[in-house]
C-alpha cells in the first residue's frame, strides 16, 4: 500500500497521485498498478437531456393563436380600416424567433442566434415603418440603430464565448458596449435629423462610463488592487 | 390487497425539492453497498424487479400539476440496472429513463442506488435499499431468512409507508425564525458540467469511537467538529476582508422522536454555526459546542414547532394559488434564502446501517454520496457498516482543500484514513 507522502493517507493500488493534494505517487517496492481495477468507473455517463419539442408547440400555439385572434378581429369587427394587427402578428412572429429556434436546435450556436434575434427586429420594424410608410427613417435610422446593436452584441456574445473574463473584465466590456451603442444612436439620430454630428447627451453618457472604466481597468491591472477587491467582495 | 392510489401529493421537503429541479440541477442522493463477491447484473436486475411492487413510494413518477407537482405510479418498465458511472447523481431529467426518478448501478462489486430526494430521505431510501440487498442475495443462493428488518416482499405495503408524515405531526403554533446570517459559502472554480468530484476516506468505527470518546463525544459530533475546524481554517487561509460564519446543514431523521414508518421525507436540518470574528476555537471548542448544541436542539416540542412552521409555508393559501410555473421561481428562491445562503456546507450521517446477521458477511462496507449542491461547493455525508466508517465529500467545484483539510486532520488525531476517488481517474488517466 501506499500513502501521501503530504497528507498521510493511505491511497488505493490504482492511484498515480493523492486526490486530496495531488502529490505524484512514487513508491519503488509498490509501483502503481496501472491493470487493476480502478475504485470508481472510469467511463462517463450522460442522462438524455429534456425534450423541448412540448414546450416549442405551446408557445408556438399560444403566439400562433395570438396572432389569428387578433388578424380576425381585424379583418371582420374591429378597427377594420386600420391593419393594427399587423403590429400583433409581428410581434408575435419577432418572439417566436427569440424563443422557438433556441428550443428546438440546442446546438444553435449563440452568434446566430444573436443574428437571428437582431434579423428579427429588423424586419417587424420594417413592418411598422412600411405600415405606417416610414421607409425614409427606417433606411437611415432604425436599420443602422438595429444593425449596430446586433453588432455589439455579437462582439459581446464572441468575446465572452473565447475567453472566460473576470467579473470586473466582464463588467468593464458592459459598460463600454453600452457607451459604444449610445454614442452611436445620437451619431445616427443626428445624422439622420440635422446632417451633422452634434454630440449632447451621448457625452454625458460616455464620461460617464468613462469615470466608471478607467477604475475599474486600474483594479483590473494592478494585481494587489485586484486582489484587495476579491477580498472585500468576497467574490 | 388494496387498490393502489392514483397519485401522491408531495410531502413538504419533495414540494421545495421538486421546485429545484431543472434541466441541470436535481437533489440526487446515492447509497451504495460494496459486496464481498462482484455484482451479478442478472440477479440485480431481477431483485430490483422482484421488489419494487413492494415500495409503491419509490414506484413513482413526478408529473406538474396546475398548483402543484405531484407523483403517480410509473407504468412504465424499469427501473433497468446499468453500468456504473464515473459522474454519479447526474440530474433526473422530464421524460428520460422512462420518468423513473431512483437508478441502480453496479461497478465490480458495488451496487449503487440513486434517489431523487423529492421521493424519499435517507432512512427510507436505505430500508428499501436494505430490501433490494436481500433480494440480491437470495437470488445468489444465499440463505437470508426472513427478519423484522426486511419487509416481506411478497406482502402489501403498509400504509403508514406511505404517509405524509410533516402533515401528520404538524401542530397549531409554528416556529418563526428569523433569516440566518449568510455563511462562508466555500465555493470553488466549477468544473465542466455533469462532473461531480467524489473523495471517500475509509476510517475504523472502532477507532473513531475510542477517538470520540476520548473528547467525550458521538461519532456523529466528533466529525461534525472536525468538518467545523476544516472549513474555519479553509476560511482563514484565504484571508478574506470579512470572515463569514461557519453552518452546517445537519439532517436529523425525525422517526426518532415522532415514531412514523413513513418511506417517504421526514427530517430536519440543525444548523451548528460558529463565528470565527469572535476568535479561535480548538478542536475541544468546537466538540463541545457541537456536543451541547445538539443537545439543546433536539427537543420534541420545538422540532415540532419547525415542521409546523415548513407545513405550513407549503399551506399558505396565496402560495396555493399561484400556478406553478410561477411557484417554481419562488420556492427555488424561498429554498436559496433558507437553506443555501445561511449554510457552508451539508453534513448528513445516517448512522450505523443496520443489517440482518445474515446479510452482513456478504457486504464489505456501505457508502453516501450527496449529489451536487446548488453551487459549486462539496457536501459530507458519512456511514458506517460493522467496522468501517465511510465519510465522502462530493461537489461540482475543482478545490479538494476542505477534504484535503479534515482528512489529514484525522491523521493527526491518529485515526489512519484509507482514500479513494474519482478524481484520480479524471485528472490523470
Amino acid at each position: 500500500m501506499s500513502y501521501c507522502v503530504n497528507c498521510g493517507v493511505e491511497l488505493d493500488g490504482t492511484a498515480e497521485m493523492c486526490p486530496l493534494c495531488r502529490t505524484l505517487v512514487y513508491n519503488p517496492a509498490r509501483p502503481v498498478d496501472r491493470d487493476g481495477s480502478t475504485p470508481f468507473p472510469t467511463e462517463r455517463g450522460e442522462v438524455a437531456l429534456d425534450s423541448r419539442w412540448e414546450v416549442a408547440v405551446l408557445i408556438s400555439a399560444m403566439l400562433g393563436s395570438a396572432a389569428l385572434c387578433c388578424g380576425l378581429l381585424n379583418l371582420f369587427f374591429l378597427l377594420t380600416s386600420q391593419p393594427w394587427s399587423l403590429y400583433v402578428i409581428g410581434a408575435a412572429a419577432m418572439l417566436w424567433v427569440f424563443i422557438v429556434p433556441p428550443l428546438l436546435w440546442r446546438k444553435l450556436p449563440l452568434p446566430a442566434a444573436t443574428l437571428l434575434d437582431g434579423a428579427a427586429v429588423g424586419l417587424y420594424v420594417l413592418l411598422i415603418a412600411w405600415e405606417l410608410d416610414g421607409l425614409d427613417w427606417y433606411l437611415h435610422l432604425a436599420l443602422p440603430a438595429t444593425i449596430l446593436l446586433a453588432a455589439i452584441l455579437l462582439a459581446q456574445v464572441l468575446l465572452f464565448q473565447k475567453r472566460r473574463l473576470s467579473i470586473l473584465s466582464t463588467m468593464a466590456v458592459v459598460i463600454a458596449s453600452v457607451a459604444v451603442f449610445v454614442a452611436g444612436l445620437e451619431l445616427l439620430g443626428d445624422l439622420y435629423f440635422h446632417g451633422g454630428w452634434e454630440p449632447s447627451w451621448s457625452l454625458v453618457v460616455l464620461i460617464v462610463a468613462g469615470a466608471l472604466e478607467i477604475p475599474l481597468m486600474v483594479v483590473r491591472r494592478v494585481p494587489k488592487l485586484r486582489k484587495e477587491a476579491r477580498r472585500r467582495f468576497h467574490i | 390487497m388494496p387498490r393502489e392510489q392514483d397519485w401522491y401529493r408531495l410531502d413538504n421537503a419533495g414540494v421545495l425539492y421538486s421546485a429545484l429541479k431543472k434541466e441541470k440541477y436535481a437533489p440526487v442522493y446515492r447509497f451504495s453497498a460494496v459486496m464481498t463477491e462482484p455484482v451479478d447484473p442478472e440477479a440485480l436486475q431481477q431483485a430490483v424487479d422482484r421488489t419494487m411492487p413492494r415500495f409503491p413510494s419509490f414506484r413513482v413518477r413526478i408529473r406538474k400539476g396546475a398548483f402543484w407537482c405531484y407523483f403517480e405510479p410509473n407504468p412504465k418498465p424499469g427501473p433497468f440496472v446499468r453500468p456504473d458511472i464515473s459522474n454519479p447523481c447526474q440530474p433526473i431529467r422530464d421524460r428520460a429513463d422512462n420518468d423513473w426518478l431512483i437508478r441502480f448501478y453496479y461497478y465490480e462489486s458495488r451496487i449503487s442506488f440513486e434517489a431523487f430526494h423529492a421521493v424519499s430521505d435517507g432512512s427510507g431510501a436505505l430500508a428499501f435499499f436494505r430490501a433490494v440487498l436481500a433480494e440480491y442475495l437470495r437470488e445468489r443462493g444465499i440463505d437470508i431468512p426472513p427478519d423484522p428488518l426486511l419487509p416481506d416482499v411478497a406482502q402489501p405495503p403498509g400504509p403508514e409507508e406511505l404517509e405524509d408524515a410533516y402533515g401528520r405531526y404538524a401542530g397549531k403554533r409554528a416556529l418563526r425564525k428569523r433569516l440566518q446570517k449568510t455563511a462562508y459559502a466555500n465555493t470553488s472554480a466549477p468544473e465542466p458540467f455533469y462532473t461531480l468530484n467524489v473523495t471517500m476516506g475509509l476510517m475504523s468505527v472502532a477507532a473513531l469511537k475510542a477517538k470520540a470518546k476520548e473528547y467525550g463525544a458521538t461519532i456523529t459530533e466528533y466529525l461534525t467538529a472536525v468538518l467545523l475546524l476544516s472549513l474555519l481554517e479553509k476560511q482563514r487561509a484565504e484571508r478574506p476582508f470579512r470572515e463569514k460564519p461557519i453552518a452546517l446543514a445537519i439532517p436529523v431523521n425525525l422517526r426518532a422522536w415522532f415514531p412514523s414508518g413513513t418511506l417517504r421525507n421526514f427530517m430536519l436540518t440543525l444548523r451548528p454555526c460558529v463565528d470565527p470574528t469572535l476568535g479561535e476555537y480548538t478542536l475541544e471548542d468546537l466538540i463541545r459546542y457541537v456536543h451541547h448544541f445538539m443537545g439543546l436542539s433536539l427537543n420534541r416540542a420545538e422540532m415540532r414547532a419547525v415542521v409546523t412552521g415548513n407545513v405550513k409555508f407549503t399551506r399558505n393559501k396565496l402560495l396555493k394559488i399561484i400556478p406553478l410555473f410561477l411557484k417554481k421561481p419562488i420556492m427555488a428562491f424561498s429554498y436559496w434564502l433558507v437553506a443555501v445562503r445561511p449554510f457552508t456546507a451539508t453534513f448528513t450521517n445516517p448512522g450505523a446501517v443496520r443489517l440482518p446477521d445474515s446479510m452482513q458477511p456478504h457486504i464489505r462496507r456501505m457508502e453516501v454520496i450527496l449529489g451536487q449542491a446548488t453551487r459549486p461547493s462539496p457536501h459530507c455525508a458519512a456511514i458506517s457498516c460493522g467496522d468501517v466508517m465511510e465519510v465522502t465529500f462530493a461537489g461540482t467545484g475543482t478545490s479538494s482543500e476542505t477534504e484535503r483539510r479534515f482528512f489529514t486532520h484525522m491523521v493527526r488525531e491518529g485515526i489512519p484514513v484509507k482514500v479513494i476517488s474519482n478524481r484520480s481517474q479524471q485528472e490523470v488517466r
